[in-house]
């Protein structure tokens, strides 16, 4: 896990989801632009996802490598699912799903990285 | 909500229902996947917690599924399942406040979903709510 790009991960997010609620409120549908930002946070997701799986291919892995994968799977997903669900959805609810995903993410890292790296 | 008077608004799925379907997808993967590796690595401690967590992760599964799906026959299903979603919440809830000796490790619907921001708790009333709304909107 690179730690500045799971903090970046979680600003971007948390950015993407004030963006998402401001154009809830405001009573828009996803647009575009929209999704190019999704785009580049799913971006920056699988760069972290990329990262783990070769330390954790190359042998240093968490006590609890399966749990640690199966978040890892979650994080990479959830973007795409859920920028197609919402976009699908021609209505404000369409970025409140993307709002809803974008304050999901960060709390994925946080269990990720206490996976990674348990306080004990 | 204008949104809702259009004709296109009479599935379960679109408007408000977009976003539930999503909060109720994230929650079946997360029960599940708890209650199934909790399941599968720790059995012995708490089987009856962990075959729980289980058994609301595959509830909101089918919650999601038939409310993300058109049709009388899946809105059925929702809403049977938002019920069993409430009652589970409800009665777990008040079990693990009252027997904690019953529970040894939480659940999904431990402490009425404390551990989830109150959400299990939230969620099926919400779901319960925009259902018979759905229903009333096609019956008038």
């Amino acid at each position: 896990m690179v730690d500045w790009l799971t903090v970046t991960i979680q600003v971007a997010s948390l950015a993407m989801a004030g963006w998402c609620l401001v154009s809830t409120f405001r009573d828009q549908p996803m647009v575009v632009p929209h999704l190019v930002g999704m785009g580049l946070l799913w971006f920056l997701v699988l760069g972290q996802v990329g990262a783990a799986v070769v330390t954790v291919v190359g042998g240093d892995r968490p006590a609890e490598t399966a749990m640690f994968v199966s978040y890892l799977a979650t994080v990479a997903l959830l973007p795409p699912a859920c920028a197609v669900w919402g976009f699908m959805e021609r209505s404000k609810w369409g970025p409140a799903v993307i709002a809803f995903a974008c304050l999901i993410l960060p709390v994925l890292f946080v269990r990720l990285e206490q996976l990674w790296n348990p306080v004990v | 909500m204008s949104e809702t008077t259009t004709s296109t608004a009479r599935t379960l799925r679109t408007g408000p229902g977009r976003l539930l379907v999503a909060v109720y997808g994230v929650f079946a993967l997360a029960a599940t996947a708890r209650g199934g590796y909790q399941l599968a690595t720790r059995f012995d401690e708490a089987p009856l917690a962990y075959a729980l967590s289980l058994l609301a992760g595959v509830v909101y599964l089918v919650a999601a599924v038939g409310l993300a799906r058109a049709g009388r026959t899946s809105r059925v299903v929702a809403l049977v399942s938002c019920g069993v979603e409430v009652v589970g919440v409800l009665v777990v809830g008040a079990a693990s406040v009252l027997l904690p000796e019953v529970f040894p490790d939480d659940t999904v619907w431990s402490n009425f979903g404390g551990g989830y921001l109150f959400i299990p708790l939230v969620l099926p009333v919400v779901g319960l709510w925009w259902i018979l709304r759905v229903h009333r909107m096609d019956t008038d």
